[in-house]
């Protein structure tokens, strides 16, 4: 599943900065001991709007964000290939295939959802790369599974700072940068109208409550955001 | 006669007449929100200490006080940092951010709320932006307890903008400082328990998709000198008497719960499985555990004694250790702490005490134990005056058995002010944001 693991080291999940005095040991995977509330019964109040921005995608063609989180219920995570904490990024695409396997039962729902993986280390996630990486996760053609980077760290530092998502870079004695990465594991859930609903860290991935929050905006009314504008609506 | 002795007796006056309930506070390692990261696990190199000011004692002004705390450095137990607000608003407690790089804080009084970055570099945080639309957006007032949840934080208020009492609610806010929503404490009955719609402290269990909060007191109290309070009868009826389970998805309140004496601070067990909390009611000196039954619905139980309740010790900060087998509790009115050993939390039982001052409030404890840090501030008009007002901070080391000091920070020698909430942080060690590293 991690192909690119040339400069692995360690995601160390949760540890956004490798304080001296911080406790690396691995997190735990979230425990859910209660039942959760059915799609529909609850709101989901808007954390955030998502500001545009132009990524790369797996062909190394420019693609804006705004049409990867906007007219389908999406799911956003930052990534890179060669995270191996067995609780950062691969545990956030074993959760998202878990997830992604029980939507695809309900086609009418898989045809309105999707998935956007952004690398956090454009130098090293080139788009080749990730083309090879998402090979193991777009097995499912009746999902969308989207995978985008950068050009430069420079271009993708205003889509971290939007999501609140911080990446630290380990140095090494010299005060040079490593490939060792820290970053806190979040998925965002965005809503049709590219509006950022619920932001899940891992105390919080809990695949049957993600599952019903997918399908509480699912059942909300589709407003394109350039429907919201004209005051049209989409026939459900 | 001392002002403590007729602070006592004054105080053992309120419980008698009323039986109602007191003061607050709120702090350490063990009580971040567990949405956070970066626990700090080993040794902490900052202490911050959100401080009140204090008319013509220095700069007058709130600040956030920073305090080097690793014993390896040269400037141990030093003030290395202090960052004026500008004002003075009944500065209290303050919050993570749930990637730990920013610090909120808040006034009881002005209500404004204050984020610092300490994830730059710790030593030296910086004001980056002051959040002032709470009354007029939520009309509550009173920020007090910051509770992180991923990318949002959420705030339980003390009071209301209407009548400046206690019946408030929660407010939510993106990182970012745009206010999400608005929650109002339930004044309905809720299994048969009726809502006083008063707030205080915030926890929550993700495990149990549960979140409990407590209750205390409006502005009109907590900003009233406690010597003109207490002989206002009426005013001495309106102190919260109620914690409330909530649906943390839904956030609606699902249970009201009866614990009488102002419960204040709540703390989960961190152990994996232990899902129950505990809190202690100011006014009746009791330790309430909150569990779930076997039918699912949430109960409170009185289970331990803090103190001689007839004294009125007046508990107001509590610490649970990392593993839910021990719990700190200060009582403010005798400047004591007290160990509780909670193996079994039905039973807790008092297995140590000392006197740190002539009033002590918070109590924070490093994840491993061993360090315990106390200050001394509660309010600014509920603190002692004249030679028992003494305002520090005071360090010490636990072996389990007894407290030994490790340093202390005169805050009225170093015109500082009066230190209240207390959060730790690390150095930024071997690693540099992406945006540094962009710039090099």
């Amino acid at each position: 599943m991690l192909r690119s693991l040339r400069f692995v080291t360690t995601c160390l999940l949760t540890f956004a900065s490798a304080q001296a005095a911080v406790d690396v040991s691995p997190a735990t995977a979230p425990r859910m001991e209660f039942t959760p509330l059915p799609p529909g019964t609850y709101q989901l109040p808007a954390i955030q709007s998502v500001e545009d921005a132009t990524l790369l995608d797996e062909r190394g063609r420019p693609v804006r964000l705004s049409a990867l989180t906007q007219d389908k219920i999406t799911l956003l995570t930052f990534f890179y290939t060669y995270c191996a904490d067995p609780l950062g990024c691969p545990f956030a695409h074993q959760t998202l295939n878990m997830l992604r396997d029980r939507i695809v039962r309900d086609p009418a729902l898989a045809r309105e959802v999707r998935f956007v993986g952004i690398s956090c280390d454009p130098s090293t996630d080139t788009p080749d790369s990730l083309a090879r990486y998402a090979t193991d996760f777009t097995t499912e053609s009746r999902f969308e599974w989207r995978f985008l980077t950068a050009r430069s760290v420079s271009a993708l530092l205003p889509v971290l700072d939007d999501f609140g998502q911080d990446v630290s870079v380990e140095v090494d004695g010299s005060g040079r940068a490593t490939r060792a990465l820290h970053h806190m594991l979040k998925v965002f859930l965005i809503d049709r109208r590219g509006r950022v609903r619920e932001i899940y860290s891992l105390a919080y991935l809990q695949p049957e409550v993600m599952l019903n929050d997918i399908r509480t905006l699912y059942l909300e009314p589709h407003t394109s955001p350039a429907d919201a504008r004209t005051g049209a609506r989409r026939p459900e | 006669m001392r002002q403590s002795s007729k602070c006592t007796v004054v105080l053992a006056s309120i419980y008698a007449c009323f039986g109602a309930a007191l003061p607050n506070a709120f702090a350490d390692e063990t009580c971040n929100s567990p949405y956070m990261s970066n626990l700090i696990k080993g040794q902490e190199d900052f202490v911050h200490v959100w401080t009140l000011g204090v008319k013509g004692l220095g700069d007058g002004s709130d600040k956030l006080v920073t305090i080097d705390a690793n014993p390896a450095s040269k400037t141990y137990g030093k003030v290395v940092d202090r960052v004026p607000v500008g004002g003075r608003g009944e500065a209290h407690h303050m919050g993570f951010t749930d990637d730990r790089k920013f610090l909120w804080a808040g006034g009881l009084d002005d209500s404004k709320i204050y984020v610092f970055d300490v994830g730059t570099d710790p030593s030296k945080p910086k004001l980056v932006r002051t959040i002032a639309d709470l009354p007029a957006k939520t009309k509550f007032i009173g920020p007090h307890t910051f509770y992180a949840l991923p990318g949002r934080m959420l705030i339980g208020n003390l009071s209301n903008t209407a009548d400046k009492g206690g019946v408030t609610g929660m407010a939510l806010y993106n990182n970012k400082g745009s206010l999400i929503a608005r929650y109002d404490m339930p004044t309905a009955s809720i299994g048969g328990v009726k809502g006083d719609g008063y707030g205080y402290d915030i926890a929550i269990n993700p495990a149990k998709n549960v979140l409990l909060t407590s209750s205390f007191a409006g502005w009109q109290n907590y900003m009233r000198e406690l010597g003109d309070l207490i002989k206002d009868p009426e005013a001495m009826k309106h102190f919260g008497s109620t914690m409330v389970v909530w649906n943390l998805k839904s956030m609606q309140p699902t249970q009201v719960l009866s614990v009488p004496g102002a419960p204040l601070e709540i703390r989960w067990s961190l152990a994996p499985g232990q899902n129950w909390a505990i809190t202690a009611a100011a006014l009746t000196s009791k330790l309430w555990l909150i569990k779930q039954g076997e039918g699912g619905a949430w109960a409170a139980t009185e289970v331990g004694t803090i103190g001689n309740p007839a004294q009125v010790p007046l508990p107001v900060d509590i610490s649970i250790t990392a593993g839910g087998k021990g719990l700190w509790v200060n009582t403010f009115m005798d400047g004591t702490t007290h160990y509780f050993d909670l193996t079994d939390p039905e039973h807790p039982k008092e297995t140590y005490q000392k006197r740190i001052g002539s009033q002590v409030n918070m109590i924070s404890q490093s994840w491993d134990g061993k360090r315990v840090y106390t200050t001394s501030s509660l309010l600014a008009h509920w603190d002692k005056k004249g030679a028992d007002n003494e305002q520090f901070l005071r360090a010490f080391n636990w072996d389990g058995h007894a407290l030994t000091p490790a340093f202390e920070v005169d805050f009225t020698k170093e015109k500082l002010g009066r230190p209240h909430h207390m959060k730790f942080t690390g150095k930024a060690g071997q690693s540099r944001t992406l945006a540094a590293i962009a710039g090099q």
